[in-house]
């Protein structure tokens, strides 16, 4: 569902991805690691097509994203980093604003509407404006709002910052049901988290993707070696020659 | 690992569809503005302002006509409009919804277009705040219904002209003071340009290249928006507010996916 070929982007003269090049297919929940800065929201802010690559290809369930963005677009449900909404807005106005965007309407809009407030949990703050959300809240009306078009690839950008424990655990228990029909791609600087509902790894140092393999694979080495699932992930990305502060 | 086959041809654009996404926009942008509050409070300023100017002129000279009133707008409407446009992008940018609006399917000249629409809705409003005056004079006398109507598509077309370059400004910078004062100065450029003592001024300066003549005779929208005032529908006056308020909606649209880039 998601290809990315030999990405590159630079911001001025600084390489912020290098070279990238990754498949994540329907199914999948896919963990994006890395330190601040490494290159994440980058790569997911190309994905959603905000970002337009300077080398390489991108890919979204068939459709290239510099030529069909709109495709593109209708087929992937983003939460992006900062998940700035539009805070005078109601949240039932909000929801129904960005499902008409991408074409719903009538009997199809309510469905998925019931369908997203139910699954985030909003039923409490329908009426609310988002201004008057709390944190954890507004975070979940972002992820209301990535989801409500039933898209086939879900990119979450640090999904679980501003909520508090318990909320991360039902978040990530939500993630993992996702998984079924989608392509999920998740990005984190929280190694349990990944590792908690994440089927694979892929984790960016420097704007390098420096390890793409199974949790399974890498717990599997780092049981082998006596060391932990993080020890393990440091040790290659200490080994990968970067500088940064592990994943 | 993909699950369709890639697919290498270019979006066509759907005429339906686009419309919808317009209407969608403007819809949410005339409901966040009217939310604001800066659109209401310009609309009561703007309406006392030019119901009360005119009618310092009406009783002073007693005459059932509203070129007075027509006349008053052009500079009126140069610092009113600005409060309308300034938010358009500025804030978009400055709270990052930007990045929200443009990860939905919208193309960049489709939003435009439906913030452009919102404003023009918003201006709509300021407009309809000044019928009381037509009203007036159709009560006491018999004004020249014509100019008057003529009148108002200039005015139309002259604020659809300034909101068009308040939305470029308001795209080009992250601050809405800055779009403010920006498509001010514009604005106020526009109609100054167009006076023949400011023309005379600027050609005493460099007589060789006749720089306020030429300004008036094809920049300033003082110039055509005087021809509906007066009652003369022509198709340069159209094509002059159209053309400019054409180029200014591309060129935010150019504008905003340079800033994606």
């Amino acid at each position: 569902m998601i290809r990315l070929e030999h990405v590159t982007k630079r911001y001025g003269a600084t390489l912020a991805v290098d070279d990238v090049s990754f498949e994540v297919a329907r199914g999948e929940v896919v963990g994006f690691l890395g330190p601040n800065g490494a290159g994440k929201s980058t790569v997911l802010r190309m994905l959603s097509t905000w970002l337009t690559p300077d080398a390489g290809t991108i890919t979204v369930a068939g459709h290239d994203a510099r030529t069909e963005p709109l495709a593109v677009r209708r087929a992937l449900g983003y939460l992006p980093e900062h998940n700035a909404l539009y805070e005078t807005m109601r949240v039932d106005r909000f929801l129904a604003f960005v499902g008409k965007m991408h074409g719903l309407g009538g009997k199809r809009l309510e469905e998925r509407a019931l369908w997203v407030v139910a699954a985030c949990q909003l039923e409490g703050v329908l009426a609310k404006k988002i201004q008057h959300c709390s944190k954890g809240y507004r975070q979940r009306v972002g992820v209301a709002a990535a989801l409500i078009h039933d898209p086939a690839v879900v990119l979450l950008d640090e999904p679980t910052h501003g909520l508090d424990p318990l909320q991360v655990a039902l978040f990530l228990e939500f993630v993992r049901k996702l998984a079924k029909d989608h392509a999920v791609l998740f990005s984190t600087h929280i190694l349990s988290e990944a590792a908690a509902v994440a089927d694979r790894l892929l984790v960016i140092q420097q704007g390098k993707l420096i390890l793409d393999a199974t949790v399974a694979a890498v717990r599997g080495e780092a049981q082998a070696g006596g060391r932990t699932l993080e020890d393990e992930i440091l040790a290659r990305v200490r080994g990968s020659g970067a500088s940064g502060k592990g994943a | 690992m993909s699950d369709a086959p890639t697919s290498t041809k270019r979006e066509r654009l759907e005429l339906g569809p686009a419309a919808r996404r317009v209407g969608l926009v403007a819809a949410r942008e005339l409901g966040a503005a009217i939310d604001t509050k800066i659109a209401t409070l310009a609309a009561i300023a703007y309406a006392l302002l030019a119901n009360a100017l005119f009618m310092n002129e009406f009783f002073l000279a007693g005459v059932v006509d509203m070129e007075p009133f027509f006349a008053a707008q052009p500079l009126l409407l140069a610092f009113f409009l600005p409060a309308l446009s300034m938010r358009l992008w500025a804030e978009e940018k400055k709270s990052r919804t930007v990045e929200l609006l443009f990860t939905l399917p919208v193309r960049p000249l489709e939003a435009v277009l439906g913030k452009g629409l919102a404003a023009l809705g918003l201006y709509g409003l300021f407009l309809a705040c000044t019928l009381p005056i037509p009203l007036m004079l159709e009560v006491l006398g018999s004004p020249d219904r014509g100019a008057i109507v003529s009148g108002y598509l200039g005015l139309a077309l002259f604020g659809a002209l300034l909101l068009a370059l308040g939305g470029l400004a308001s795209a080009l910078v992250r601050d809405q003071i800055v779009a403010f004062v920006t498509s001010a100065l514009v604005g106020v450029a526009l109609v100054v340009s167009g006076e023949e003592r400011v023309a005379s001024v600027l050609d005493g300066l460099a007589p060789a290249l006749a720089l306020g003549t030429f300004l008036r005779e094809n920049v300033s929208a003082l110039v055509p928006y005087q021809e509906f005032v007066r009652g003369v529908v022509r198709l340069s006056g159209l094509l002059y507010f159209g053309l400019f308020a054409g180029l200014a909606l591309w060129g935010t649209a150019l504008v905003l996916e340079r800033d994606r880039a």
